[in-house]
């Protein structure tokens, strides 16, 4: 029964990395740029929010209404002025470019924060929790998780069935040929770091709900969302969700192991599918 | 007479420092087809690059309907009525044979019920593509990439279609089959712009023809009176001797 | 027929480089004469600065030349000095015997390493040694026998008088200096340094002219290591305690990154050059922080955007002198 529950609560956590693995997985499939400071965008997105709801009295749901659109700002933002000067073969210039970006905002957003934990109060559904037989569920966990189920078959039906999704298909298959169709590059790119960033929106409200936020955790997100990507398969929308579940789970069952494990148990199963399926667990080759 | 929908103007350019084309002027009338022809590296692809806005040149270099477009983006050009066949077809991988139509579809001219190409009448003229349609295209032959290259171009609605070297790597049987659409293409009032190593099939499927060297044109005429003698100096250079 | 004559040859060196060689001479004697003339404080500085050099000419190699960019690399320089204070203080070995004895702990953890993670695109193989490098650090961490997060201290140091200290550390500096600096000089100069420079302008190009880019990788991904492990080794040895927090620290990272492209990527020059900007910002600004570390992100940002040469780009620009001329010039002459 312990082990069920790891496994519940593992799921669980899942769903708030497959919030931040989406965006990443979209990124590199149409652009093939990884942003070092994923994970800092979405803690400053956390503070951000932290701070409007102490300012303006929302309540949980109109946080998010307000800051999924600032998210969408920074990712236009990010993407006019850093990444479309670094996108191309090379992909040393981004990499570094980002780099430095996340050096710079862990360091701003220290200044402007301090080094304190954070969080939003857990109010209303968010501090309500159930029963599953013995197992104690809380509500938001579970909230979180569906939105990043409905997160993932959106984006999903988006790639597959719209203009936007073909034409991001396209560029990310061959960006000249893409051109030489009618497909506007920037655009595509503009757009896929605008919904990238703002699914970040939503999952730094979330992450401020369920835990606490300081300046120097985006690292840590970072990592979680590039071993999701890379155990569900690069590229792969499904796969990032999937990934992220196994994670979760691997991190809930070390943790359950010994509590100075989940994490490392999260990183050796990460290692342990690169040795095994390089390619990922769903990926179709 | 009627102005050419695309002309030339002493373009030239190439990639970086590296100058790959010396004052090139050409023009197409609706309708015409055009074959250029010249070896490896005479800087055919570095033309048509050049003309579909993916090398930078200056902007009255490049006349299209009226127009200077030189340097203007690619996907701009498609708005415009342009399209192209690129080598090596450069289809979208992981995308199925419909899919690889319609982002064309999607950024096209003309919308597809307005536009004289529609996917119904595309897979009356490739059978084989209708039975495809879903099937991903890098699991498609040679030949059928081919047509699926050639339908994507012209389900972009272009009043000009650059093909660049469709015939390269086919089987002989598949070349003809493919051939045999120009005239139907043209029929419909798109000019082509067809660019062949394969001399004597460029001659037969073109009204007029250039030929170029080193990044210039050294000859052209009408594709019919054309003699063999002087496509092979042009071709060659002078101070070749050919047989 | 004319009377001329013409000779060829080849020239490598410089007055550049010749001057570039007296000054490193000088610099090294110097360096291993300093417990003589130097205050125990400057020769702590010496001891950072050369870590830095060493670990920064390391990444360069990886990045600038391999085309393997590691965030990763705190693994190894973790791994080194955690070998080091475990053989010094639990197997009693000589500490300043026990540096050289640390390098090997590098190297076996580069191989698995790259054997993992060399499947992996460009900014995923980065992520991915990032990812190592926690592992390792979340294990040492989780392990008693090196005191799991308290870390260890180098009681043994005590055993020596601190002339005796000092000398041996100048002397271990020197060494990883030219192992690093003169290795990766060395290395650029022989047969494979005409295959690492078309590697680094064109890997695939590379591929095609025959260099075997993967074996490449895989060696200088190994010497790397073992480089970057023998400078952590002499810098904890220097602070007398590791812990996996400091050992394995992402900052390190960063600073490799830092100095690399501030300096200039894919050029021994730069390595030094960015090494000798980031010691003095750090004893200038360090006092500043955060807004400090606000300005070196930034920086290293606008580098990456607008001059990715670094600082040795723009001398370059300005005139070729190079301090470690790896090309070979062909002169010709007319003689009559």
């Amino acid at each position: 029964m312990q082990w069920l529950d790891a496994i519940i609560q593992g799921v669980l956590l899942g769903g708030m990395y497959a919030q931040y693995a989406l965006g990443m997985a979209l990124m590199f499939g149409v652009m093939r740029i990884v942003n070092i400071a994923h994970g800092d965008v979405m803690i400053l997105l956390s503070l951000i929010a932290v701070t409007l709801a102490g300012v303006v009295p929302v309540g949980n749901l109109g946080l998010i209404l307000l800051v999924v659109p600032i998210a969408v700002a920074l990712g236009w933002v990010l993407q006019k002025f850093i990444l479309n000067k670094v996108v191309g073969a090379d992909p040393l210039p981004s990499l570094i470019a980002t780099f430095g970006l996340s050096i710079a905002l862990q360091n701003l957003m220290l200044e402007i924060w301090s080094a304190d934990t954070r969080s939003l109060p857990s109010s209303g559904i968010a501090s309500e929790s159930f029963n599953i037989g013995p197992i104690y569920v809380g509500l938001l966990p579970v909230i979180v998780l569906i939105c990043a189920f409905c997160i993932t078959a959106g984006l999903d039906g988006v790639l597959r069935f719209t203009r936007f999704g073909r034409g991001l298909r396209a560029a990310a298959a061959d960006t000249e040929a893409a051109a030489m169709a009618g497909v506007n590059p920037k655009k595509i790119y503009a757009t896929a770091t605008a919904i990238a960033v703002g699914i970040l929106g939503l999952a730094a409200v979330f992450a401020a709900l369920r835990a606490t936020v300081s300046p120097a955790d985006g690292p840590a997100q970072l990592i979680y969302a590039f071993e999701a990507v890379i155990i569900g398969g690069m590229g792969s929308i499904w796969g990032a969700f999937v990934g992220a579940m196994v994670l979760g789970v691997a991190q809930a069952v070390g943790l359950r192991i010994d509590p100075g494990l989940g994490i490392l148990f999260g990183h050796l199963v990460f290692l342990a599918v690169l040795a095994g399926r390089p390619q990922g667990l769903m990926a179709r080759k | 007479m009627s102005e050419p929908i695309l002309s030339t103007h002493a373009l030239s350019g190439g990639y970086g420092d590296f100058q790959a084309l010396f004052g090139v002027d050409m023009h197409i009338d609706p309708g015409e087809v055009i074959a250029l022809i010249g070896a490896n590296g005479a800087g055919k692809s570095t033309f048509l690059k050049s003309v579909f806005g993916m090398l930078p040149v200056a902007k009255q270099m490049v006349r299209f309907d009226g127009a200077d477009v030189g340097g203007t983006p690619a996907h701009k050009m498609v708005r415009q009525g342009l399209a192209m066949v690129p080598e090596g077809r450069r289809l979208f991988a992981g995308m199925s044979v419909e899919d690889n139509m319609r982002v064309a579809i999607d950024n096209a001219r003309l919308p597809e019920d307005q536009g004289q190409w529609t996917r119904d009448r595309l897979f009356d003229l490739f059978p084989i593509l209708g039975e495809k349609r879903r099937e991903m295209v890098e699991n498609l032959s040679g030949g059928q990439q081919q047509m699926v290259a050639i339908s994507r171009a012209l389900l972009c609605q272009p009043r000009v279609l650059l093909c660049d070297e469709i015939s390269l790597g086919l089987a002989p049987k598949v070349i003809r089959e493919i051939y045999a659409v120009v005239p139907e293409i043209s029929a419909a009032g798109t000019a082509i712009v067809l660019v062949e190593q394969d001399v004597s099939l460029a001659k037969s499927a073109s009204n007029r023809l250039y030929c170029m060297l080193e990044g210039r044109i050294t000859l052209s005429g009408a594709s019919g009176e054309i003699s063999r003698d002087e496509i092979a100096t042009a071709y060659f250079g002078g101070s070749h001797a050919v047989a | 027929m004319s009377e001329k004559t013409t000779y060829m040859r080849v020239q490598r060196q410089t007055r550049s480089s010749r001057v570039a060689m007296t000054i490193c001479v000088m610099v090294l004697v110097g360096l291993v004469t300093m417990p003589w003339w130097a205050t125990s404080g400057n020769i702590r500085w010496a001891i950072e600065l050369s870590c830095y050099i060493a670990v920064a000419q390391m990444w360069n190699l990886l990045a600038g030349y391999a085309g393997l960019v590691s965030v990763g690399q705190q693994a190894f320089i973790g791994v080194a000095g955690y070998t080091l204070f475990v053989l010094a203080q639990n197997f009693g070995v000589n500490p300043f015997l026990a540096v050289p004895l640390s390098i090997i702990t590098p190297a076996l953890l580069a191989v698995p390493t790259y054997l993992l993670l060399h499947r992996l695109d460009g900014p995923y193989f980065a992520i991915g040694t990032w990812v190592v490098a926690e592992a390792v650090r979340l294990a040492t961490s989780n392990i008693d026998y090196v005191n799991a997060g308290a870390g260890l201290t180098l009681r043994v140091m005590t055993n020596y008088s601190q002339h005796e200290r000092e000398v041996a550390f100048v002397i271990l500096c020197a060494i990883l200096l030219l192992v690093t600096v003169g290795g990766s000089y060395w290395l650029l100069r022989s047969r494979h340094g005409l295959a690492l420079t078309a590697m680094r302008d064109n890997a695939v190009a590379a591929a095609s002219q025959g260099v075997n880019v993967n074996r490449l990788r895989f060696v200088i991904f190994i010497a790397a290591a073992v480089g970057t492990g023998f400078a952590g080794s002499i810098y904890y040895m220097a602070q007398l305690r590791i812990t996996p927090a400091a050992g394995f620290d992402p900052f390190w990272a960063s600073m490799c990154i830092f100095i690399v492209m501030v300096g200039g990527i894919g050029a021994i020059e730069g390595a030094i050059i960015g090494a000798l900007i980031y010691f003095c910002a750090d004893r200038f600004f360090g006092e500043y922080g955060s807004a400090y570390m606000i300005v070196l992100g930034l920086m290293t940002l606008i580098i990456a955007l607008y001059a990715r040469g670094g600082v040795w780009g723009l001398l370059q620009k300005l005139g070729d002198h190079p301090w470690f001329p790896v090309r070979r010039k062909l002169i010709v002459e007319d003689k009559s």
